[in-house]
């Protein structure tokens, strides 16, 4: 029988460590993914609640979390490319400029 | 104790599929060569061990008293080994299993300069393992009751039994975009990013008809779907609700032909004829690799078709008593049998057929097939509802 | 139990090794093992039907996106950090959102709604029920967002014609 509180302590730790590397790694594609680390924390405690509380809504947030983060990941990487294009660079600091 | 018995039948089944895998892969190698050959009007492999002979000379060796008796039994026990070596050696057997293996063992190893060596080498695990772990899913035979409990012959009962198939086809692009990347050259680079859209491409088509057959049979649990398939032969799969059934298994072959990159959809393995592929930059044992898990995909999607559409370890007009274990071993042989023919369908069609240009793939995978198996769905599903 | 000890030390790791890595490939890579580690502890938290989906899409096709734009834009390496205060101050913005997690999970502080039920059916019928009746107007709104998202994705990556 696995405890919800420590599925819940675990996806915390996760996100907490999803946040870190949003704030130090200054690559724009290890920032997504990082992003992509704390959605996936998330979607863990809403998988436990779900099965803490036997209640299906949990379940159905992760899908529509799932649906969401993949468009985002569509939507996101074209701009980064974008922004590689014009400015050669993806270092989060070089994208500074208002004008390409 | 109860516990102890799960754990001899749970190894006992992971050592059958293990051979059954092995079995496949070896079996379909050896018809590729063989078989291709036959098909292009030329002779094959037939050198090694087609002249292997003994002497008597070992009968020097026995005591005296025994050496009278020594010669008509050592020539009764090795003369059937002897032929059996030598039928083998000329159709070809020997020098596809054998002789390509210990060749790959012994060739240099090595990884291109300035490529993380890891990666090189964890490419191949990753487009032959989730090949493997597929297998876990499919029963092999029916179920049987023996000793008092009933086994049932699939290794991962899971009720989302084809969805992981489907999982584990989306994951065997990472194996070709990584062979590719650590190829460090631009050609293996395209040909990788080749080979991964076009699995991509056709892993849509895939799945509508996997949920087109979800449709027929009310649930994804691989067992009940063979289960639901007894009766006449027209329960199979193929033959099912006016004709979407037939659509959904060609949609099914056509893109599992594509995921496998058999031809006629095989532009990355013709790159390599035709400038490099995303697998040049492998020799020996990592290549060998790469092939049998190339043989294994043919033999999971000859078995996934089965099971799928053509019922199994069912005979057709035949009915036989279930949960005995001489049936279990009947429907296996029906089933291996099954499998077979798919997969030397598939060999026979990739040494007949020539290739497609990319962009034909292309707008086979997108503007044909996608609309037929999504036109499909939805007029099985009007079917299914108006029942 | 133990699948579950093993499963939070790989997931740990894994997220370790998507922080720290320098090279970005390596970072995808281990962001891959611990997205196949989500999965697997979805499937032993009974929601099966997840565990395959979350697989098929993002295991299969976002990190998948990911490696390939690696792969194209050839990115190498960043360089050296520049200054460590902003490190520190991160893991310290970092621990405190853990912190703002973590303490009320610690004293269980839900314990105030409803017990833990057993009888959880988190089987694929029940849930397609559920999504088709009473969340059928997000399931058609995420369509529409999938398809607003590809069209977008198309336009902002096509190369501008001179």
């Amino acid at each position: 029988m696995i405890s919800t509180q420590l599925v819940l302590t675990l996806s915390a730790i996760l996100f907490g460590l999803g946040a870190l590397g949003v704030l130090v790694r200054r690559n724009a594609i290890v920032v997504f993914m990082c992003i992509e680390l704390m959605l996936n924390a998330v979607n863990l405690s809403f998988v436990a609640f779900a099965r803490n509380w036997a209640d299906l809504s949990g379940q159905i947030a992760v899908f529509f979390v799932m649906v969401v983060a993949a468009a985002e990941a569509a939507v996101g990487l074209a701009i980064i490319i974008s922004v590689f294009r014009a400015s050669k660079s993806i270092e989060t600091a070089d994208a500074s400029e208002l004008r390409a | 104790m109860h516990m102890g018995i799960e754990v001899v039948i749970f190894a006992i089944k992971l050592f059958l599929v293990f051979n059954i895998i092995m079995g496949l892969a070896s079996f379909c190698t050896w018809v590729e060569r063989k078989g291709s050959a036959l098909i292009q009007d030329r002779v094959g492999a037939n050198r090694a061990g087609a002249y292997f002979d003994f002497n008597l000379d070992i009968v020097r060796g026995f005591p005296s008293f025994l050496r009278p008796l020594g010669a008509p039994v050592t020539y009764a026990l090795l003369l059937p080994v002897v032929t059996g070596i030598k039928i083998a050696g000329q159709l070809g057997i020997i020098n596809t299993l054998l002789n390509d293996a210990v060749k790959a063992l012994f060739k240099e190893d090595f990884v291109p300069d300035g490529v993380s060596n890891f990666m090189h080498s964890l490419a191949p695990f990753l487009a032959v393992l989730p090949v493997f772990v597929a297998f876990a899913i499919l029963p092999f035979a029916p179920e049987f009751t023996v000793l008092g409990t009933v086994v049932r012959p699939q290794l991962a009962p899971i009720d989302v039994g084809i969805l992981f198939f489907l999982a584990m086809g989306s994951v065997a692009v990472y194996g070709v975009a990584l062979a590719g990347w650590t190829g460090n050259n631009k050609y293996s680079l395209l040909g990788a990013l080749r080979a991964s859209a076009q699995m991509i491409s056709y892993e849509l088509a895939m799945g509508i008809s996997v949920v087109t057959i979800i449709i027929f049979y009310g649930t994804p649990d691989l067992f009940k779907i063979v289960e639901l398939q007894e009766g006449s032969i027209l329960q199979w799969g193929v033959f099912r609700n006016i004709g979407t059934g037939l659509i959904a298994m060609i949609a099914f072959f056509i893109a599992g032909m594509a995921e496998t990159k058999r031809a006629p959809f095989d532009l990355p393995e013709s790159e390599s004829e035709l400038v490099a592929g995303y697998f040049t930059e492998y020799s020996g044992m990592k290549f060998l690799i790469f092939w049998l898990g190339e043989f294994a995909e043919i033999a999971l999607f000859s078995f996934v078709m089965v099971l799928l559409f053509f019922g199994g370890w069912h005979i057709p007009f035949v009915h036989l008593p279930a949960g005995v274990w001489w049936v279990a071993l009947i429907g296996h042989g029906v089933l291996m049998a099954k499998v077979l023919f798919f997969c030397v369908l598939q060999i026979v069609i990739r040494w007949t057929l020539p290739r497609f240009r990319y962009d034909q793939l292309m707008n086979l995978g997108w503007k044909f097939l996608l609309p037929l198996s999504m036109v499909n769905l939805v007029i099985a599903a009007a079917w299914e509802l108006s029942k | 139990m133990v699948a579950f000890a093993i499963l939070s030390v790989i997931l740990l790791v894994s997220a370790l090794g998507v922080l720290f890595f320098h090279n970005p490939l390596h970072s995808a890579l281990s962001l891959i093992t611990n997205m196949m580690g989500i999965a697997a502890m979805f499937a032993l938290l009974d929601a099966h039907f997840l565990a395959t989906v979350q697989i098929i899409v993002y295991a299969g096709a976002v990190m998948v996106l990911v490696v390939f734009v690696l792969m194209l834009l050839n990115i190498k390496e960043e360089g050296p950090r520049k200054t460590t205060r902003l490190f520190v101050l991160s893991c310290f913005v970092a621990g405190g959102l853990f912190m703002y997690f973590g303490v009320p999970i610690m004293y269980n502080a839900f314990a105030q709604f409803p017990a833990f039920n057993p009888n959880f059916n988190g089987s694929m019928q029940t849930l397609g029920k559920e999504l088709y009746t009473n969340y059928i107007f997000p399931f058609e709104a995420a369509s529409v967002l999938i398809m607003a998202a590809v069209a977008g994705a198309v336009m902002l990556a096509k190369r501008k014609f001179r």
